[in-house]
C-alpha cells in the first residue's frame, strides 16, 4: 500500500524530463547543468500564463529576474512620454529576457508585455541565492553561465559602438 | 463603445462578489475560532521552529546532505535534549511545588506573620490588618501552586500536541519552497512580481529577526544559568533549580523591560522559600547576576544578534506588550513584540512595493 508521508519523505527519482526541465535545458544559462540539477532548478522556477496585453513587468520596476518564454511572443518596449510606447524588438518561443536582473535590483530599462497569450517560466534573484546557499556547486554553475552571456552581450556592444564610431567618423570625414 | 461600458460594470461586480466571499470567509473564520484556535497555536509554535532549524538544515544541504535526512538529524538532535529536560525537570518541579504548598501553611508563614503583625502593630496600630494579608497570600499563593502542579500532573494530555508539533515542522522545513510556489501562483499576474519581491523581504527580515531573539534567548539564559551555578558553588547550593530558572530568564528575556523581572522573581522567591543561611548575600548575588547578564546582553549580544530592521519605540513594545497579555496571558507577552515585529516589517515592506511598483 502506498503511504504519503513516507512518499513525500523519499522523493522518488523522477524517470522522464518534465516539459519545463526540457525548456529549462535548452536556456544558455542552465544548458552545462546535467539532468538531477535542471530537476533541482525546475523546483524554484515559476511557470505563469499571460494573456494578450498583460504587462509582464514594467519599465522602472525593481528587477527581481528572468523570464524564459513557452509558448506566445513577448514585445519589449520603452515607455516614453505621455504613456506612449516605443517598440525595441519582439521575442518568440525559447526566447529569454531580464536575465540582468539576477544580479542587483536595478530598475528594469524596458517594460515586456504579452503580444500574444503567453506561457512563461519566471527564475529569480531570491531563488537564486538560497540555491546558492543551499547548493553553491549548482548555484556557481549558473552564476558562470549568466556571466557568460552577459560578456557575450557586452562583447557584441562593443563591436556594434566600435562600428558605429567607424561610420560616425566617416560620416564627419565626408 | 459598449464594450467599453460593460467593463468597468463587471469589474465593479467581481469587487462587490470578492468583498462579500471575504466577509464570509472572515464570518466563518470567526465562528471556527474557538475549534481551531489550538490548531493555529500549534501551526504557529511549528512554524518557529522550522525558521530556527531551517539555516542548521540548509547549511547541511550545502554540504551535500539530503534535505529530508539532515531535517530528521537536527530534529532528532533537538527531541532528545528537550526529552532529557523535561525528563530531568517536570518531575523535580513537581515535588518541589507540593513542598512549597506544604512550607507555605507552616513555618515560614507562621514566622512571616509574626513579624508583619509585630511590624504592623507597631507602625499602624493594626494586627488583625497584617493576618488578613497574610491570609490572602496563602490563599492566592495555594492557589498558584495547585494550578502549576495541574498543569505539569496533566502533561500527558500535552503529549499528541507535542508530537504533532515537531511532525507539522518537519514538513514545514522539507517543503518550505513548495509551499511558498503554490501561494504565488494564486497571485494575479499583475501582483506577482510586487508580491514575490515583498514575501522574500519580509521572509527574510523576520527569519533574521526570529532567529537573534531565540539566539539572544539561548545566550542570557546560558549566562543566567552560569551566574546562578557560581552563586550555589560558592553559597552551599542556595538556589534550587538553577538550570530550569536560568534557561527561563532567557526566555522571559524576549519580553522587553518586563522579561529581565519575571526572569529575576523566580531565583528570588525560591531562594528564600529554601531558607539559607546567607539568604541576604544571596539575595543580592542573585540580583548582581541578572543586573549583570542584561548589562552584557544590551551591551554585547543583542547588538550583534538581533536584527535591527525591528528596532520599536518603548512606548509601542510596552502597550504590545500589555494588549499581547490581555490576548493570551504570559504566552501572549511573550509572542506580543515578535508579532508586532512582523507586522512592522510586512507593512514597511507593502509600502516599498507599492511605492516601487506600477501597478495601474
Amino acid at each position: 500500500m502506498k503511504n504519503p508521508i513516507w512518499d513525500n519523505i523519499v522523493n522518488k527519482k523522477k524517470t522522464e524530463l518534465s516539459d519545463t526541465t526540457r525548456i529549462l535545458a535548452t536556456v544558455p544559462i542552465f544548458s552545462d547543468l546535467d539532468m538531477k540539477e535542471l530537476i533541482e532548478v525546475e523546483k524554484i522556477v515559476h511557470r505563469r500564463k499571460y494573456k494578450k496585453g498583460e504587462p509582464i513587468f514594467r519599465m522602472g520596476d525593481p528587477g527581481l529576474g528572468m523570464y524564459i518564454i513557452v509558448e506566445g511572443t513577448v514585445e519589449i518596449v520603452e515607455e516614453v512620454e505621455n504613456n506612449e510606447c516605443k517598440h525595441i524588438t519582439d521575442l518568440d518561443k525559447g526566447a529569454f529576457f531580464g536575465d540582468l536582473a539576477l544580479l542587483d535590483e536595478a530598475p528594469r530599462s524596458a517594460s515586456a508585455i504579452a503580444k500574444l497569450d503567453c506561457d512563461i517560466i519566471g527564475f529569480f534573484r531570491p531563488d537564486l541565492m538560497d540555491l546558492l546557499y543551499r547548493k553553491p556547486h549548482l548555484g556557481i554553475k549558473i552564476l558562470w553561465a549568466l556571466a557568460k552571456v552577459i560578456g557575450e552581450r557586452l562583447r557584441r556592444t562593443n563591436e556594434q559602438l566600435s562600428n558605429l564610431q567607424c561610420e560616425l567618423k566617416v560620416t564627419h570625414h565626408e | 463603445m459598449n464594450n467599453a461600458a460593460v467593463a468597468p460594470a463587471g469589474q465593479i461586480n467581481k469587487t462587490i462578489w470578492r468583498i462579500f466571499f471575504i466577509l464570509i470567509g472572515m464570518a466563518f473564520l470567526f465562528l471556527i475560532f474557538p475549534y481551531i484556535k489550538m490548531v493555529l497555536l500549534m501551526l504557529i509554535i511549528a512554524w518557529l521552529i522550522s525558521m530556527i532549524l531551517n539555516p542548521l538544515v540548509d547549511y547541511m544541504e550545502s554540504i551535500g546532505l539530503n534535505r529530508a535526512v539532515a531535517i530528521l538529524m537536527v530534529m532528532l538532535i533537538i527531541l532528545g535534549l528537550v526529552i532529557a529536560i523535561v525528563a530531568g525537570i517536570v518531575p523535580a518541579v513537581i515535588s518541589a511545588m507540593e513542598s512549597l504548598k506544604t512550607k507555605l501553611n507552616t513555618d515560614l508563614i507562621k514566622s512571616l506573620t509574626i513579624q508583619l503583625e509585630q511590624f504592623f502593630e507597631k507602625n499602624f496600630n493594626n494586627a488583625a490588618l497584617a493576618r488578613d494579608l497574610i491570609t490572602k497570600l496563602q490563599q492566592l499563593g495555594g492557589e498558584m501552586i495547585l494550578r502549576i502542579g495541574f498543569f505539569l500532573k496533566n502533561a500527558g494530555s500535552y503529549i499528541a500536541f507535542v508530537g504533532i508539533v515537531p511532525f507539522v515542522s518537519f514538513f514545514m522545513i522539507k517543503d518550505k519552497r513548495l509551499f511558498k510556489r503554490m501561494l504565488i501562483s494564486q497571485v494575479p499576474n499583475r501582483y506577482f512580481e510586487l508580491f514575490l519581491n515583498v514575501l522574500h523581504k519580509v521572509g527574510n527580515q523576520v527569519t533574521r529577526y526570529i532567529q537573534g531573539q531565540a539566539m539572544d534567548a539561548l545566550i542570557v539564559g546560558l549566562l543566567s544559568v552560569l551566574g546562578l551555578f557560581i552563586i550555589n558553588l560558592v553559597f552551599d547550593n542556595p538556589i534550587p533549580f538553577f538550570f530550569f530558572i536560568g534557561m527561563l530568564a532567557g526566555i522571559a528575556n524576549m519580553i522587553p523591560y518586563l522579561g529581565p523581572i519575571v526572569g529575576a522573581v523566580p531565583a528570588i522567591l525560591l531562594t528564600i522559600l529554601s531558607n539559607s543561611s546567607d539568604l541576604g548575600t544571596v539575595l543580592i548575588w542573585i540580583v548582581v547576576v541578572f543586573v549583570l547578564v542584561q548589562v552584557i546582553d544590551n551591551n554585547l549580544i543583542s547588538p550583534l544578534v538581533v536584527s535591527k530592521s525591528v528596532n520599536m519605540h518603548p512606548i509601542t513594545v510596552v502597550i504590545a506588550v500589555v494588549i499581547g497579555g490581555n490576548i493570551g496571558g504570559v504566552f501572549g507577552m511573550l509572542f506580543a513584540v515578535p508579532a508586532w515585529g512582523i507586522i512592522k516589517v510586512t507593512m514597511k515592506e507593502v509600502s516599498w512595493g507599492l511605492r516601487s511598483y506600477k501597478l495601474k
